[in-house]
């Protein structure tokens, strides 16, 4: 009874200006998915809509619960979920469903569910405990090491199932959260250093053997030395050049970048967008990856303007939630939730737009699909979680 | 100040990183704003691109009536049995979808009786080259197929009847030759927007068909179609967005124009069954103004048979075969006159008063010319006979000795003023010029001076001289209308007054002995065509047996020009029958059946006139 109490009075106090705005894009997120899928020819498509609103349920429920417990016994039980997460990793691999040609997905009695999406908020937790720590020394090369080691394995692991989109965001999140916690400038220099390196070493490796002429055996040598799996390279390519093969590789570029500038100013209407329901945009993702297409297309720049504006909210209040946090442990928290899903936005409608190359990046709250829901509402709940700590319950 | 004292304080660090996130967030804004509503026109092009077909629609054909209006060619629909692939369309691979049109095809085939002429790669080629468009799979059932059709239709969703126009020529190969028939045409690529799919559309190849093709063609319209990512025709008209940006619909195509000729449909008949079982050709012309009512040549065709289609074998044999059935021996054949040239030669004498109605000449059988004997048809010969007779006659050596004091010059400017060796102009393609030889043309072709003998030959219509039986008819129009030579007309003109192509100014007199000695050939008991009278009404003409050919081979052709009635002519009529007796037995007593119907024709049109006009309460009803 007590707790109970106590619990409501959480709920009274977390940021409404965060949960609304959440509110609001879970509901578009249902209709949009509903419009994307209300022309398919199978009755599990069209009902799709319907499992996003249970969805919603669970999120909201992970959302609360995240939001009633203390951030700061998180911390504790880190390690130990971290390493039944490494597990689920290496378990995917072995055992996972493959769909697409890649081993993502397990099979919980009937639930699917995506391990990487849960080592995303997981190893984030971890840093976050890790930076933390009041004896931690950022200075230090050897902590820095260690970071990016515990950083590196879930990293690697998703990488191999192939999920580079999901893989990719731990490089920013990181990044981010080293600048907030205070690792001195010459690590952060070095590590944009070393990743230009990286993305120029890719594109060399991808485009150089061709201009310098070697064999096709050659390229495919060079290529396979440069750790890219040929659809990856295939995407990246397709970035450089949509035209070379606009029915392949370049489809889902050329046709996204259609369906978004054929919007307009207020868009062909809900449940009109022609790129969507004549299947340019394929339809296998466009609830998924590629709901922002399908809503910039049926509500113009004005649905796409409103959407951005309230994820804008969504980042801004967190942030100054990290700033009023009471403690360390709690602003790193935040700073980390926050630029998680900050990245998922910006990669996922940089690619839909065209401004990126076409990575598997689900659009948080709007996307169809239970795990990410649940990681996504996880996140904002521990975000509230400190926000409702900022000053004595 | 370096950077990492400005960064030394975490509170500065987020805030910075705030304002990272926002700016982020601020040039997507404005990527999207560029993107949508600056590039917006861009977008909705590539959408319009990839999502919509044109297709072209052609207008339907107009009719080819007669003068009085009846149709000499029309279109039939043809019922065919379409599939639309969308409705069977099935998921994963394309040949999955081919293996379920093969299927219902095949269960067609069965149900409707009807042997399966269609291939997988047939369907195959179709997908992917206009699936949004219905497949043919049988073309022009018959009613048997459609009574199994409506049995049975219930079974097959996605098949359905489909309509197409196919030209029809009710009255079979009358008139074949000018109206010429219809083949598939090829459309025009070049247009400003290309069409996706153009519909097959029929495009006159030889004949009216041909040479008044853009007034029977119409004016194509299109038809925009939704189709999906796959090609599949969209039928849902859900999808409002497309009437905002784009134009979905259809721009209807109009008709083409009737086109409606100077033939008459009796008279056309007559000639073509008076030649039926001969090769040759027949000219009816009204000598008025030159309006070609009837014109035939034999042997002819069917153009249904190509309308449905033929097959190469087929098409070779009609186009290669031995008659030429394919050639309109009206205007393109070219056959020597022989004696119906005799009135050019005999105005050619009166009007430079070389010759008059008293000029005698004798005729002992033949014409001797130094070693050259040239024989006339009577072998004991017509003595000595004035022009009248001679006409009447058709005598060969007073012929040689009136164009021997006449000169070949004169008869050669008379005949190229009344259009021989010229085409006449008619509106169909192929004509043919004929031949009239001079001097000039002798010493070109022949690299030989003009001989006397030449002048002979020139004078009863032989030798190197040939025409066609349409400019036959535009001469003969001159002789009964008094020296008008007309542009003959196929197409009717608005107006009764004709195409004037010269004015002869003939004298009254020259006239008046010409046409006496052609009234003589049929109304005289002696005169070479007299089995052509008919009883009420008086005539005039002149036979002719032209050789041709080696002279072993002893080939004639055998002629006949008539025109009726003899003091107010209202038809010329020509006939040319290749290998022919001669031209009073082979054709006169088929110009004699000719005039018959067609004075017949004449006085049943005038009565139905009167009663009409009698009657005039009664049109109430027929309307």
């Amino acid at each position: 009874m007590i707790n109970f109490e106590r619990y409501l009075g959480i709920i009274r106090h977390m940021n409404w200006v965060i949960t609304i705005a959440i509110g609001l894009l879970m509901m578009m997120g249902v209709f949009f998915i509903y419009s994307a899928c209300y022309s398919s020819e199978e009755l599990f498509v069209r009902s799709l809509y319907m499992k996003q609103i249970t969805w919603i349920w669970v999120g909201f429920a992970c959302y609360i619960f995240f939001a009633i417990y203390d951030y700061r016994k998180i911390g504790r039980l880190s390690w130990w979920v971290y390493a039944g997460v490494l597990f689920l990793l290496v378990f995917v691999l072995i055992a996972g469903t493959k769909v697409y040609g890649a081993r993502r997905w397990l099979d919980f009695f009937g639930i699917r569910f995506q391990p990487s999406e849960l080592a995303k908020i997981v190893t984030l937790i971890v840093l976050a405990r890790i930076m933390s720590r009041p004896d931690v020394r950022l200075w230090e090369f050897r902590t820095i090491a260690f970071i990016l080691v515990v950083v590196g394995v879930p990293f690697l692991l998703v990488l191999a199932e192939p999920d580079l989109g999901t893989a990719m965001i731990f490089v920013p999140v990181t990044f981010l959260m080293m600048f907030v916690a205070g690792v001195p400038m010459r690590f952060l220099m070095s590590f944009v250093g070393m990743g230009t390196a990286a993305v120029v070493f890719i594109i060399a490796a991808m485009f150089l053997p061709a201009i310098l002429g070697m064999s096709e055996a050659t390229q495919e040598k060079v290529m396979r030395y440069s750790g890219l799996r040929a659809h990856q390279r295939d995407r990246i390519m397709t970035f450089f050049q949509p035209d070379k093969d606009p029915l392949g590789a370049g489809w889902n570029k050329t046709q996204s970048e259609i369906a978004v500038g054929s919007g307009g100013m207020w868009g062909k209407g809900f449940k009109q967008g022609t790129q969507n329901i004549l299947g340019f945009l394929p339809k296998s993702v466009a609830h998924t990856d590629f709901i922002y297409s399908v809503i910039a297309e049926e509500k113009g720049f004005f649905g796409s303007f409103s959407i951005l504006l309230l994820f804008g909210t969504i980042i801004a209040a967190g942030m100054q939630t990290a700033i009023m946090a009471r403690d360390r442990m709690g602003r790193l928290l935040v700073v980390a939730m926050i630029s998680m899903i900050f990245c998922h936005v910006f990669i996922n409608i940089a690619m839909t737009v065209g401004l990126m190359p076409i990575t598997g990046v689900p659009l948080p709250l709007l996307s169809y699909g239970g795990t990410f829901m649940v990681v996504t509402m996880s996140a904002l709940g521990i975000v509230q979680s400190v926000y409702v700590r900022c000053r004595p319950l | 100040m370096t950077l990492s004292d400005i960064f030394a304080r975490e509170f500065t660090r987020i805030r910075v990183l705030l304002a990272m996130m926002i700016a982020a967030l601020i040039f997507l804004c404005i990527f999207l704003w560029q993107l949508q509503v600056f590039n917006v026109r861009k977008y909705r092009g590539s959408v319009e691109k990839q999502s919509v077909r044109r297709v072209r629609l052609p207008g339907a054909r107009g009719n080819i009536l007669d003068r009085n209006g009846v149709a000499l060619a029309d279109n039939r629909p043809s019922y065919c049995i379409a599939v639309y692939i969308e409705e069977l369309r099935q998921p994963g691979r394309w040949d999955k979808t081919i293996d379920k049109v093969e299927k219902v095809i095949n269960e067609l085939s069965e149900k409707l009786l009807l042997e399966k002429r269609i291939t997988r790669e047939d369907i195959r080629k179709h997908i992917k080259s206009r699936l949004y468009m219905p497949f043919l799979v049988w073309r022009d059932i018959d009613d048997a197929v459609m009574a199994r059709w409506a049995e049975s239709n219930a079974k097959f969703p996605g098949v359905d009847i489909y309509v197409e126009p196919v030209r029809v020529y009710p009255d079979g190969q009358l008139a074949a030759h000018l109206l010429g028939y219809v083949g598939k045409a090829d459309p025009n690529q070049n247009e400003e927007e290309p069409y996706h799919f153009y519909m097959p559309e029929m495009s006159g190849k030889w004949g009216i068909e041909a040479v008044m093709n853009d007034t029977l063609a119409g004016v194509p319209g299109g038809r925009l179609i939704c189709v999906d990512a796959s090609g599949y025709k969209r039928r849902d008209k859900r999808l409002q967005a497309f009437e905002q940006g784009t134009k979905i619909g259809e721009r209807l195509a109009r008709s083409g124009n009737d086109v409606e000729l100077t033939l008459d449909v009796g008279i056309q008949r007559l000639l073509e069954q008076s030649l039926t079982n001969a090769t040759g050709a027949g000219v009816i012309m009204d000598p008025r103004n030159g309006d070609i009512l009837a014109m035939t040549s034999s042997p002819g065709f069917d153009p249904n048979r190509i309308s449905e289609g033929l097959s190469k074998h087929e098409w070779d044999e009609l186009r290669t075969g031995e008659d030429n059935p394919m050639i309109n021996r009206a205007i393109s054949g070219i056959y020597p006159p022989g004696s119906i040239f005799k009135p050019v030669v005999v105005m050619a004498a009166l009007e430079n008063n070389k010759a008059g109605e008293g000029t005698f000449f004798h005729c002992p059988g033949y014409f001797q010319l130094g070693n050259v004997r040239f024989h006339c048809w009577s072998k004991e010969g017509h003595g000595s006979i004035n022009l009248r007779k001679a006409i009447e006659q058709s005598c060969n050596a007073y012929f040689c000795q009136l164009g021997l004091s006449c000169g070949h010059e004169l008869i050669y400017d008379m005949a190229s003023n009344l259009g021989f060796g010229q085409k006449t102009g008619v509106d169909l393609g192929m004509e043919m010029t004929g031949l009239v030889p001079n001097e000039s043309w002798k010493k070109k072709v022949m690299h030989d001076g003009w001989r006397k003998g030449d002048t002979c030959n020139f004078s009863i219509g032989q030798g190197a001289l040939c025409v066609t039986p349409l400019q036959v008819a535009v001469f003969l129009s001159a002789i009964a209308n008094g020296g008008n030579v007309y542009r003959p007309r196929i197409i009717k003109a608005k107006d009764d007054n004709g195409v004037l192509v010269r004015k002869m100014n003939w004298s009254k007199e020259s006239l008046r002995i010409l046409r006496n000695g052609m009234h003589d050939v049929i109304q005289s008991d002696t005169g070479t065509g007299k089995r052509a009278r008919i009883p009420d009404v008086e005539m005039a003409g002149k036979t002719g047996t032209a050789e041709y050919g080696p002279k072993t081979a002893r080939k004639k052709n055998a002629w006949m020009i008539v025109f009726a009635p003899f003091d107010k002519p209202r038809y010329a009529i020509v006939m040319v029958i290749e290998e022919g007796i001669s031209g009073g037995v082979t054709i006169a007593p088929r110009i004699r059946e000719i005039a018959q119907g067609v004075f017949t024709i004449e006085k049943s049109k005038t009565t139905a006139l009167e009663s009409k006009h009698a009657g005039a309460w009664s049109r109430g009803m027929d309307d």
